[in-house]
């Protein structure tokens, strides 16, 4: 299970994925540098998009690196059905690619926020939150444009669809605006693409894959992810 | 025999029997002034007025300005695209001469701060009068976006052209040009450019244009003549490229929240700026070219801010020419 754990200029969360992810049997994540380009992603059965500030946030949040080569390639893989993840900038990069709708706007507090919050699985038909029914996990958030935003067509499409795996909670697993971090739609955390093998997430769950940061929670997403590949 | 599709005062054009989508455009021996209250005929005029008109319309083609000009058909005759005509006609000024000296009591010869645009209607039954640019764009003449694309391609061909003079110690004073739009929607740079639609002044201030029969000061053929010979000897590749920059303005859509626009209104607000009921922070681009304007580089332009520049989802963007 080739996962290729992508590095553009300014990820910086290569390093926690590799390590979380190389504790799962039969993970064998490697680092692949953006400039490697498609050649880079040759042998990957999966990818991960880790968090970071690719290209300094300039222009806006992932817009930069969404149009560079290796991204081609990405997508050809999202389209053969391979998994792919997208982890905070990870998934603004997918967003501005276009592989998941909508757009992960500033905050509504206008702050950068890092924290512990709760995400409710809502959906159990994905590949990434199958045997996760009714789980409330606990993960860390780490971002100053984590306010997902979309069309009201999308939106429906999204929840017709089952698309949205993981909302913001509580701990007893309320969804509700005080439970909300950043004003995202619907208390929306994460959505997946219409065939279901792309995810978009907002918190880390790197981040949370030993119980001495705090939780193990996202070891139990990430071991969906590595359990989806083929 | 071809078509006759226009008759102008000086100009016919024809309907290009090979192709719906040119026409040729024939230059008379006619010499007109005064609204065409002064007219002659002038044997060997129309060739001039040809051969300057295809010598600096490909100029300017090199140059990469979009224009109508394919190619010499013969000696008094140019093929060019076929465009439907803007009702509007361009001047651009750097020396006060004409009417314009009239209209402001001006001196003949004063060198203006800045190149100056000015708009005309083209109605010869008005006497072609003065408008403004708001003017034309409430009268529906011409869109904003057009306007601005000709008077930036305006401003390209006066960098051009003085250039190019200013090798022969000759002076762009002032010049009309008129533009069109192709089938394909393109704006280009049409009519014809000679003396008789700018004003090129010598060293000594002689005129190298049609103000020599305005104001009968000399032979027309003879001026007409000169400046071609000397517009042979110039270097067109010695002009170096005009940069021009253009403005993407990108702003979040009404609605979206704007954390940026929020903390500036407070300080403003901290600072006693209370009239700041509310502010919004955008992105300002500019972009450099490194050739004039044409509709190409301006489709490209739009593209660019749906493609990068602006995620349409949460933001408006729009391209500034002027």
């Amino acid at each position: 299970m080739s996962i290729a754990v992508i590095r553009f200029p300014g990820t910086n969360n290569e390093d926690d994925v590799l390590k979380a992810l190389g504790k799962i049997p039969d993970a064998n994540p490697y680092l692949v540098p953006s400039r490697k380009g498609l050649a880079g992603l040759k042998d990957a059965d999966a990818v991960v998009i880790p968090g970071g500030f690719s290209y300094g946030d300039y222009l806006r949040a992932g817009a930069v690196a969404s149009v560079e080569v290796i991204v081609e390639g990405i997508r050809d893989l999202a389209e053969d059905g391979k998994p792919v993840l997208g982890i905070c900038n990870g998934f603004q990069i997918l967003a501005e690619m276009g592989l998941l709708p909508g757009v992960l706007l500033p905050n509504d507090s206008s702050r950068f926020i890092c924290k512990w919050i709760y995400l409710k699985v809502c959906e159990t038909n994905s590949i990434f939150s199958e045997n996760l029914e009714n789980a409330v996990l606990r993960l860390p958030i780490a971002h100053a444009e984590g306010n997902y935003f979309c069309s009201r067509e999308q939106l429906e499409a999204l929840r017709d669809e089952q698309r949205i795996p993981f909302r913001y909670c509580d701990s007893h697993g309320e969804t509700s605006t005080e439970s909300n971090p950043n004003g995202s739609l619907e208390n929306i955390a994460g959505v997946t693409n219409q065939r279901g093998n792309v995810l978009g997430l907002m918190p880390h769950p790197e981040r949370a894959s030993r119980q001495i940061l705090g939780s193990s929670d996202g070891l139990l997403i990430l071991e969906n992810f590595v359990r989806a590949i083929k | 025999m071809m078509d006759l599709i226009y008759e102008g005062k000086v100009k016919k054009v024809y309907q290009d029997p090979k192709s719906p989508e040119r026409v040729i455009i024939e230059f008379t021996d006619l010499v007109t002034a005064g609204d065409g209250e002064k007219k002659e005929e002038i044997m060997g005029k129309g060739k001039l007025t040809s051969e300057l008109t295809k010598y600096l319309l490909g100029y300017l083609e090199g140059k990469g300005i979009d224009t109508h000009f394919v190619k010499a058909h013969d000696e008094k005759q140019i093929l060019c695209r076929k465009v439907e005509i803007y009702p509007v006609e361009v001047v651009c000024r750097n020396i006060a001469a004409g009417s314009f000296c009239r209209r402001y009591g001006l001196e003949k010869g004063k060198v203006l701060e800045e190149p100056l645009v000015e708009f005309f209607v083209k109605d010869d039954g008005l006497h072609d009068p003065l408008i403004t640019q708001s003017g034309i764009v409430s009268l529906g003449l011409v869109s904003e976006e057009v306007l601005q694309f000709m008077k930036s391609v305006t401003l390209s061909v006066n960098y051009y052209l003085s250039e190019l003079l200013q090798q022969r110690n000759l002076s762009l004073v002032d010049f009309k040009l008129e533009f069109g739009r192709t089938d394909a929607g393109h704006i280009v740079l049409a009519d014809e450019l000679s003396g008789d639609t700018m004003r090129v002044w010598d060293t000594n201030s002689e005129s190298l244009d049609k103000d020599v029969f305005r104001e009968d000061r000399g032979e027309i053929i003879e001026v007409y003549a000169k400046l071609i010979e000397s517009l042979k000897e110039s270097k067109p590749e010695e002009v170096e490229d005009r940069q021009e920059i253009i403005q993407v303005i990108v702003m979040p859509k009404k609605g979206i929240k704007n954390p940026p626009g929020e903390v500036t209104k407070k300080a403003l607000v901290r600072l006693g700026f209370g009239v700041a009921d509310d502010v919004r922070v955008g992105k300002l681009f500019s972009v450099v070219l490194k050739t004039p304007l044409t509709s190409e580089i301006l489709a490209q332009l739009k593209l660019m801010n749906i493609k990068l520049l602006s995620n349409p989802i949460s933001e408006n963007s729009e391209v500034n020419l002027s």
